[in-house]
């Protein structure tokens, strides 16, 4: 059994892993890193890359079904999905190559294989090729998370199937229900829609996209319902059984008959079967416990990622990776600001938002003012011909303090970093305000959004 | 790094020359801004130089035993590869000075001395803080989020939420990247005791002369030159503040407070209440300070010395023992800074160690009203319960009646009275 020795060893290459795994190399520290699967994890091989790619393909599809309003006359065009399925591992493939060749450059050994904890710092890797053992001053867990389930539903990947069977999926099938209206059932419901597929979003909760602020969930309800999306919520899931085209789908509110069932209620931490017990890794409510610079409750044992907590995003486990690995090599990094993580989905018209909502800062007891601006008043959207949705900028009434901003519309996932850095930077409303925004642009929106809140908007 | 000029500082009001006793750094030798450069014997006392920026003492213009006018330059501070010969060659040929020389002769100092109204250390000089150079992920360490210039580093939400409670970001640490004060630094701050709250951003306000503050101040130097003072005296019962002493004299850990730290603490709360009498005579109109800096009297063999302990308002009992300890022994050895000795906005004056009944004081222009202290004294007091011993202390103020009338000091001196007979609230 070889035995290999490094100042950390990291056990996942996803966001989280490849990330600290990097910045360790970067400090001059040896690492090495253990994957089963290829370089990436699943946002890169399953997630967010390869459904941004079929997501472009939808918006592809939509401006061909649009071309008429442009002026084009095209004499029918042909969609085919497995090619667009096809075309997303090419991107996915060719981001993980793109993550292989930056361990290269870095210097980091990867393991091939199933990592577990032996002690607090050595790991075992059982590969295709044998067992090996990794020991180190300090283990960097970052194995992620796996779709949930509901009790009732059990995900086979055919009929029942999760994100991680969606992406693979070539065949795109006739009728769908999601269960699930969070950022990954919305997505997967325009890229089906967008493909013809007679698509039903089920949320249990009184409305779709829950976490983010109500009006933009109305919104996206609207836009949605118009391009013949079946939205109902409020509707809890009791079973679906083989019946019917596929499956019949039983909830409180009536029988459902579809092809088949993709399973969206989230994502559970991947921590069983790691030896984590073994070593006295804590956890706290089916998450392991870290401390704010990413350390668990065994020293010198580190956790980052999905497995480390909520919210499971991809940059706020490149984030703690950052975090861990500074903290590894001595330095004394700034731990991670959690209420101020952007949170972005990209259906069309894309959502993102930062900080809380109106009905969120309310509670909070704080005065509010709050500025909308619709894109249908803006000179840019309309001359994309993307109008729809609103930037909502939430503010303290007395401070002018950015208390949270909700973005629905053309290119809301980029727009959003301006309000991020402000809150980083702690600007006020009128800092934005004396900062002249190009024209014409999206982001002018942004402007006139934070002029609303002052009562001071140009263009409304 | 800028090249730092060293003059003689003015370390009193009265001051117009200093005779430079030793030099303790010499030619070649790295300064940090704070280091002790020279030690200056004035009219008052010997005090000590302090550099106000960092480098090498490059030139020392003024040898040991020359006597200097304010404002000349003395001395150089540069980095070694700064061309400091024009600067030099500028400097006048050393020479004693002469009684009243002019400061014309001083060689361009880039700006003037501390003066007791001006802050107390000039800008151009100001001591730049030490530091490392700033590293990627800087770590979260407090830093003095003050740089030179006085400029505050604080984000733009720091800075109203800070104007809209009264606190003074001025007395912050910033706990930001680089030492930035950020929100939670003003909001740890506001929901603090009064300590770093309180004073708005100016040094002081000018308030104009009414005709009657006008007619007062014609007619008051007339009637007793140069400085009209007039006395009220108060005896305060001191039995609650004796016991509350020695159970904070009983604790572990924490410094000893005496009697005349309670007063300074005292006179600290109940300027902020009466800043007629935190004032000062300026001719044309009264000068109202905002900041309570404290004149303490200490005994000396060959006379008196009156060290200033800043910013008592914001400063907690236990601060104020420590420090004016510090001030008091530092006075007795003769070690005291340039800027301890002058600014003083009230001064307090206690003769309780010596068995005194009751005195009254002498005005230490400019300021407006000083604070004699009596013992605190076993004496028969009648009460309901009827004839019983209690502890007594007088307290008389002199005022400067240009300033104030006899109701305003009365008035004061019945807060600091409320204040040592419900000691509790030195505490909060």
């Amino acid at each position: 059994m070889a035995s290999h020795k490094f100042d950390v060893a990291i056990v996942g290459t996803g966001p989280g892993g490849y990330v600290a795994a990097i910045r360790c190399a970067q400090l001059g520290l040896t690492v090495g890193v253990v994957e089963d699967d290829r370089p990436g994890g699943v946002c890169l091989n399953w997630g967010c890359i390869p459904t941004k790619a079929l997501l472009r393909n939808a918006e592809v599809v939509s401006l061909l079904g649009r071309a008429a309003e442009f002026g084009i006359r095209l004499s029918g065009f042909e969609v085919n999905y497995a090619e667009a399925v096809q075309r997303s591992r090419r991107v996915a493939d060719r981001m993980a190559k793109g993550v292989e060749f930056l361990f290269r450059k870095n210097k980091i050994t990867l393991f091939p294989g199933r990592g577990t904890l032996k002690s607090k710092n050595v790991v075992e890797v059982k590969g295709t090729s044998g067992v090996e053992t990794l020991e180190a001053r300090a283990v960097i867990l970052a194995t992620g998370s796996e779709p949930k389930s509901l009790p009732g539903v059990a995900i086979d990947e055919k009929t029942v199937i999760s994100s991680t069977g969606a992406v693979r999926n070539e065949r795109a099938p006739k009728s769908l229900a999601i269960i699930g209206a969070g950022a990954v059932g919305v997505e997967f419901a325009d890229v089906y829609a967008a493909y013809g597929v007679q698509v039903t979003l089920l949320e249990a909760l009184p409305r779709i996209v829950p976490l983010e602020d109500e009006e933009v969930a109305k919104e996206l309800t609207r836009t949605f319902t118009r391009r013949g999306i079946t939205v109902k919520t409020g509707v809890k899931v009791a079973s679906a059984k083989p019946g019917g085209p596929g499956l019949v789908v039983e909830t409180d509110d009536g029988k459902l008959e579809v092809e088949q069932v993709l399973m969206a209620v989230g994502r559970a931490a991947k921590v069983t079967g790691l030896g984590l017990e073994a070593v006295g890794v804590q956890l706290e409510r089916g998450f392991v416990k870290v401390s704010p610079l990413m350390e668990t409750s065994v020293k010198g044992l580190y956790a980052i990622g999905d497995m480390a907590g909520a919210p499971l995003l991809a940059h706020k486990a490149m984030a703690e990776g950052v975090v861990a690995a500074e903290s590894i090599a001595g330095r004394a990094p700034r731990p991670l600001d959690y209420g101020n993580i952007p949170s972005c989905t990209y259906c069309r018209p894309q959502i993102a938002s930062i900080g809380s909502s109106e009905a969120r800062a309310r509670e909070q007891g704080r005065d509010v003012t709050v500025g909308k601006f619709p894109f249908t008043a803006s000179g840019k959207a309309v001359a994309l011909g993307e109008t729809e949705g609103f930037i909502k900028v939430v503010a303290d009434k007395a401070t002018g303090e950015l208390l949270g901003v909700h973005i629905v519309g053309p290119e809301a996932t980029e727009i959003i970093h301006e309000f991020a850095v402000g809150r980083t930077l702690e600007a006020t409303l009128e800092e934005i305000i004396h900062t002249i925004h190009a024209h014409p642009t999206l982001s002018e929106a942004a402007l006139e959004a934070t002029l609303a809140a002052l009562g001071q908007a140009i263009h409304i | 790094m800028a090249v730092t000029k060293v003059v003689m500082p003015k370390l009193s009001e009265a001051m117009e020359s200093g005779k430079i006793i030793k030099w303790l750094k010499k030619e070649g030798d790295r300064i940090q801004g704070g280091d002790i450069l020279a030690e200056v014997e004035t009219d008052k006392a010997d005090v000590e130089m302090e550099a106000f920026g960092g480098g090498v003492l490059r030139k020392i213009l003024a040898p040991a035993g020359e006597t200097v006018p304010v404002g000349v330059l003395i001395g150089v501070i540069a980095e070694p590869g700064d061309d400091v010969a024009a600067l030099i060659a500028s400097a006048p040929a050393p020479a004693p000075a002469r009684a009243g020389a002019p400061a014309l002769a001083v060689a361009a100092p880039s700006t003037p001395a501390p003066t007791p109204t001006a802050s107390p250390r000039p800008p151009a000089v100001a001591p730049v803080p030490m530091r490392p150079s700033p590293v990627t992920s800087a770590p979260a360490a407090a830093v003095a989020a003050q740089p030179s210039g006085g400029r505050v580093k604080a984000s733009p939400l720091a800075k109203k939420i800070a104007a809209q409670t009264g606190v003074d970001l001025r007395l912050l640490q910033g706990s930001g990247p680089g030492g930035r004060i950020v929100r939670r630094d003003v909001e740890t701050a506001g929901a603090a005791p009064a300590a770093m709250r309180a004073v708005p951003d100016a040094e002081f306000e000018d308030r104009p002369l009414s005709q009657m503050r006008a007619a007062i101040a014609r007619q008051m130097p007339l009637s007793k030159a140069p400085v009209p003072h007039f006395y009220v005296t108060n005896e305060v019962a001191m039995d609650r503040a004796w016991e509350l002493r020695e159970e904070l004299n009983a604790l572990e850990g924490q410094p000893k407070i005496s009697l005349n730290d309670l007063v300074i603490r005292a006179c600290a709360l109940a300027l902020l209440q009466h800043p007629g009498v935190n004032a000062s005579f300026r001719g044309d109109a009264i000068r109202v300070f905002h900041r309570a800096h404290i004149g303490i009297a200490v005994a000396l063999e060959e006379g008196l010395i009156t060290p200033v302990l800043r910013d008592c308002h914001a400063k907690s009992l236990a601060q104020i023992a420590v420090e004016s300890r510090d001030l008091a022994e530092r006075a007795r050895v003769r070690k005291l800074r340039a800027q301890e000795l002058s600014g003083a906005t009230f001064s307090i004056s206690n003769l309780g160690m010596f068995d005194v009944a009751e005195f009254s004081a002498i005005i230490n222009p400019p300021e407006g009203a000083i604070l004699a202290v009596g013992s605190v004294r076993r004496v028969p007091v009648v009460d309901e319960a009827g004839l019983g011993v209690g502890r007594r202390m007088a307290l008389t103020i002199s005022c400067d009646h240009r300033v104030m009338d006899g109701a305003m000091g009365a008035r004061f001196l019945q807060d600091v009275k409320r204040l040592l007979e419900e000691p509790l609230r030195l505490l909060v």
